[in-house]
C-alpha cells in the first residue's frame, strides 16, 4: 500500500503505464503521482500541451501519450520528483531511462551507477549515458540510465556505486585526530594546498610530522581538482624531523 | 602472546624484569620495547586520541607515527614502539597530547 | 662539532654499503642510524632474499643485516652512532642529530641520504583502531621481539610485503584470514603468492577493505569485491572476523631531509612517491648531497645495497679517494644496477628512473 509503504503498488503503477506500441514509439514522460495534492507545476511546464491544465489543482494530472514528446521539462520541475521519462525506442534490448537526482556528489557521464527500483532494492549496475543539470535555481539534475528494456518501468532511482567511505568515521591525521570528512569540508571550502590545511585543520602538525596524512590530504586534493597526486603543491618541510625536547636542546651543542 | 618456537629464529630474551602497567604489575625482558613488552601481555589500547578520544594502539613500530604515545614515570608522549623497557617502569596510558606535571 | 668526510643518514642496507664503500677507497664516514642497532629493516627479513651471490642472494635478510654490520664495524674509517636520528640539514650544509639524549650538530663535507620510507596509509573507517597495524611494525614485533600481534589478520595488500609478512604471520603461528588486493593482480613474486596459497590462505585479488570495527580494538573487518573500473560491486560485501588488519599497502620514499635541503624533487609514481632529482652517481641538485636505497625511489634490499655501495663510491671519489679504481667500481655497480632491474620486475623502477632523470633513452 503506498499510504503505508511509500512504494506505489501495481495496480497504481498500471493506471500510469504507456502502452507497449506508445513505449516503442520513443520517450515519453510517466508521471507516477497517486495522490491528490494541490500541485500543478507539470501543466504548466509542458510546452506541448500534452499535460492539461487541471480544473482543480488538486487533480492528479492527465497526461496526453500522443502529444507527449519526452522533452522532459515536466521532470525537472516536479515538486515531487513524480516524473521519469522512458525512452524504449533506444535499442532493441535497451530502454533509457531518465531520473531526477538531487542528490550530492552527481553521477557523471559513463559512470556506472546501481539502479533501484521505487522500493529502493537494487536492480542492477547500469551506465549513466547523459546528465542534465537542472541550472542554477533548479538545480534538479535529469540523470539519463541505460537500462535493459524489461527494467525500463522498474527502475525508478539510483545510488552511486562507490560505498563511499563514512567521511566521520575515517582518520586522516592520528596525531591531531581530524576525519577524512573534516578534510573534505576544508578543501571544498577553497583550502587547496596541503600547507593551508596544514595551517586551517593542523594536520600535519602533530608529533608523526605529517608522515601518515600528508600523502592521503595530497590524495583528497588530488580527486578534489581532477589532477595527479603529483600535482599536489608538498608542503614546506622544515627542522626538525621528529620531536625534540626542550631539554635535549639545552643540554647540547 | 611470545613465540616460543619458531622455524628460522631464535630469540634471544634479556632478563626478565618487572614493570607496572596503569598499576598493574607485568613481566616483560630487558632489551626489548615497552612496546613489545605490552604486546606479549596482550595491551593494544595505549591511550585516547585527543580530541575525539578514540582508542590509539601500536601502528608503525619505528617511531615514526606517533600513535603510541603513553607516560613513562611520569612523563608523557613516550614513543614506546621504541622506548626500552627498564626494571620498574610504570607504564601509564595516555589521554590526548599529556601534560606536564 | 663533529667535522666528518662523509655523513651517512641512515643504518639500512644502503646506507651501511655506502658507509663500508667509501671507506674501503679511504674516506672517513660516520653513520647515523636511529635505531638501537643498524641494519634497517633487514634485521626483520626472515626469508631468503632474491637476486645474485653479489647481493648476498640465498641468505636471510637478518644473515644479510649482520654481514653488513660487520663489514662496517671492521672498518676503522667508518664510525657508526646508533641511537642517532637526524633533524635537519641546513643552509650551511650543517647537519643537527639527537644523539643518545643530546642535541649535536656535524659538519660533513659530503652527505649520503639513505633513510629508507615509511608505510603508506589508506583512509577507511576506523582506521585508526589497535589492532591495525602497518606491515612493518609486524614484522618488528614479530621477527626482532618474538610477539605474536593477535590471532587471526586480515592483510591488505598483496605486494612482496603484504605477501611475505602473511608468511612470516604463519610462520610464527598466526591465521591469515585472506590477504585482499585492490588491484586485478597480485603485486608481488608469485612464488611467495603461490607458497601462500598452498598454505590455504585465500588471495582475493580485487578487493578492498570497507571498513575496521570494534570497540577498543578490531573485532573484524568488511570486505568488498571492486569491479574492473575499481568500484565495489554491490552485496559482495563478507565479513572477516578478525583481530588484527595489517597494511601492506606500499612504502613512501622518507625524504623529508631532502625537501629541506632543498633538492629539487619530483614525483613519481614508478618510485612510490616525491623522490629527489639526481644524476647517474645518485648526486642531488643539491651539489655533495647523494641519495641510496628506497629514500630514492622505492625498490627491493638488493638494489637499495648496490645504490648505497655507488653513492658510498661516488661521494669518496668526489673527495679525491680512489682515483684508480673508483670509475671501475662505479661501472661495476651500474652494471649490476642494470642487471637487477632488467627484468619484468624491474621495469616499473626502470621507467620512473627514467621519468626522473627526464631522459627518453636508456638509464640505469
Amino acid at each position: 500500500m503506498l499510504n503505508k509503504t511509500g512504494v506505489p503498488t501495481l495496480e497504481d503503477i498500471q493506471t500510469v503505464s504507456p502502452s507497449e506500441e506508445r513505449l516503442k514509439k520513443g520517450p515519453v514522460a510517466i508521471i507516477e503521482c497517486f495522490q491528490e495534492i494541490p500541485c500543478n507545476p507539470c501543466t504548466e511546464a509542458c510546452k506541448q500541451g500534452a499535460i492539461r491544465p487541471m480544473e482543480d489543482i488538486n487533480n492528479l494530472p492527465k497526461l496526453d501519450l500522443d502529444k507527449c514528446n519526452g522533452c522532459g521539462v515536466c521532470l525537472s520541475r516536479c515538486p515531487g520528483l513524480a516524473i521519469f521519462i522512458v525512452d524504449a525506442s533506444y535499442s532493441d534490448t535497451e530502454a533509457i531511462v531518465r531520473i531526477p537526482y538531487e542528490y550530492y556528489p552527481v553521477p557523471q557521464v559513463g559512470e556506472k551507477v546501481v539502479g533501484l527500483n521505487r522500493a529502493g532494492d537494487e536492480l542492477g549496475t547500469f551506465e549513466v549515458s547523459k546528465v542534465q543539470s537542472g541550472g542554477q535555481k533548479n538545480k534538479t539534475y535529469t540523470i539519463w540510465l541505460i537500462v535493459p528494456q524489461s527494467l525500463a518501468m522498474e527502475v525508478r532511482g539510483l545510488r552511486l556505486r562507490s560505498t563511499e567511505i563514512q567521511p566521520k568515521e575515517t582518520i586522516v591525521c592520528r596525531c591531531e585526530d581530524i576525519t577524512l570528512g573534516e578534510i573534505q569540508a576544508l578543501i571544498k571550502e577553497g583550502y587547496s594546498t596541503i600547507d593551508e590545511i596544514k595551517r586551517a585543520a593542523r594536520a600535519g602538525m602533530g608529533p608523526c610530522q605529517g608522515r601518515t596524512c600528508r600523502m592521503l590530504i595530497a590524495q583528497e586534493l588530488a580527486k578534489f581538482y581532477s589532477i595527479p597526486v603529483g600535482e599536489v603543491l608538498m608542503p614546506t618541510f622544515r627542522p626538525t624531523v621528529k620531536p625534540v625536547k626542550l631539554g635535549t636542546y639545552a643540554g647540547g651543542e | 602472546m611470545r613465540i616460543t618456537e619458531h622455524p628460522i629464529l631464535e630469540f634471544q630474551r634479556g632478563e626478565e624484569v618487572t614493570f607496572f602497567f596503569e598499576g598493574q604489575e607485568l613481566k616483560g625482558f630487558e632489551g626489548e620495547t615497552i612496546a613489545a613488552a605490552l604486546h606479549a601481555a596482550g595491551i593494544k589500547v595505549l591511550g585516547h586520541s585527543p580530541n575525539m578520544h578514540r582508542p590509539r594502539g601500536l601502528f608503525c613500530a619505528i617511531g615514526n607515527c606517533s600513535s603510541c604515545l603513553m607516560v613513562v614515570n611520569g612523563e608523557p608522549n613516550i614513543r614506546i614502539c621504541v622506548e626500552k623497557l627498564k626494571p620498574g617502569m610504570r607504564v601509564e596510558t595516555q589521554q590526548g597530547k599529556g601534560c606536564l606535571k | 662539532m663533529k667535522e666528518i668526510e662523509i655523513l651517512v643518514i641512515g643504518g639500512g642496507p644502503a646506507g651501511l654499503s655506502a658507509a663500508t664503500a667509501a671507506a674501503n677507497l679511504g674516506a672517513s664516514v660516520l653513520v647515523l642510524e636511529r635505531d638501537g642497532k643498524p641494519g634497517g629493516q633487514l634485521v626483520k627479513q626472515t626469508h631468503k632474499f632474491f637476486g645474485s651471490k653479489k647481493q648476498y642472494a640465498g641468505d636471510r635478510g637478518y644473515q644479510i643485516g649482520n654481514l653488513l654490520i660487520d663489514e662496517c664495524e671492521k672498518n676503522p674509517k667508518v664510525e657508526v652512532w646508533t641511537d642517532s636520528t637526524a633533524l635537519g640539514i641546513y643552509e650551511d650544509g650543517v647537519v643537527t642529530a639527537e644523539g643518545q639524549g643530546k642535541h649535536l650538530k656535524i659538519k660533513p663535507k659530503k652527505i649520503i641520504v639513505a633513510t629508507g620510507a615509511s608505510e603508506k596509509m589508506i583512509a577507511f573507517p576506523n582506521n585508526d583502531l589497535p589492532g591495525i597495524y602497518g606491515a612493518g611494525a609486524v614484522q618488528t614485533l614479530m621477527n626482532v621481539y618474538g610477539i605474536v600481534p593477535g590471532k587471526r589478520v586480515l592483510m591488505i595488500g598483496a605486494g612482496n610485503i603484504g605477501l611475505i609478512v602473511s608468511y612470516q604471520l604463519m610462520q610464527a603461528g598466526v591465521e591469515i584470514a585472506g590477504i585482499i588486493e585492490a588491484s586485478p593482480t597480485i603485486g608481488g613474486y608469485l612464488v611467495h603468492a603461490s607458497k601462500i596459497r598452498r598454505a590455504g590462505v585465500p588471495i582475493l585479488t580485487s578487493h578492498t577493505i570497507i571498513e575496521a570495527y570494534g570497540q577498543e580494538s578490531v573485532e573484524g573487518a568488511k570486505i568488498c569485491q571492486l569491479d574492473a573500473q575499481w568500484q565495489p560491486i554491490p552485496g559482495s560485501e563478507q565479513d572477516l572476523n578478525v583481530d588484527v588488519i595489517c597494511l601492506a599497502v606500499g612504502l613512501s620514499p622518507l625524504t623529508e631531509l631532502c625537501f629541506q635541503a632543498d633538492c629539487q624533487m619530483k614525483y613519481v609514481p614508478e618510485l612510490s612517491g616525491h623522490v629527489p632529482i639526481r644524476n647517474e652517481s645518485l648526486e642531488t641538485t643539491r651539489p655533495g648531497l647523494y641519495v641510496a636505497g628506497d629514500v630514492s625511489g622505492v625498490e627491493e634490499a638488493s638494489s637499495a645495497m648496490v645504490e648505497g655501495r655507488l653513492a658510498g663510491i661516488c661521494a669518496a671519489y668526489s673527495l679525491g679517494y680512489g682515483t684508480d679504481e673508483a670509475p671501475k667500481l662505479q661501472r661495476e655497480a651500474l652494471a649490476e644496477l642494470s642487471e637487477l632491474r632488467a627484468g619484468p620486475a624491474g621495469q616499473k623502477t626502470v621507467k620512473g628512473i627514467m621519468k626522473l632523470m627526464d631522459k627518453g633513452g636508456a638509464a640505469c
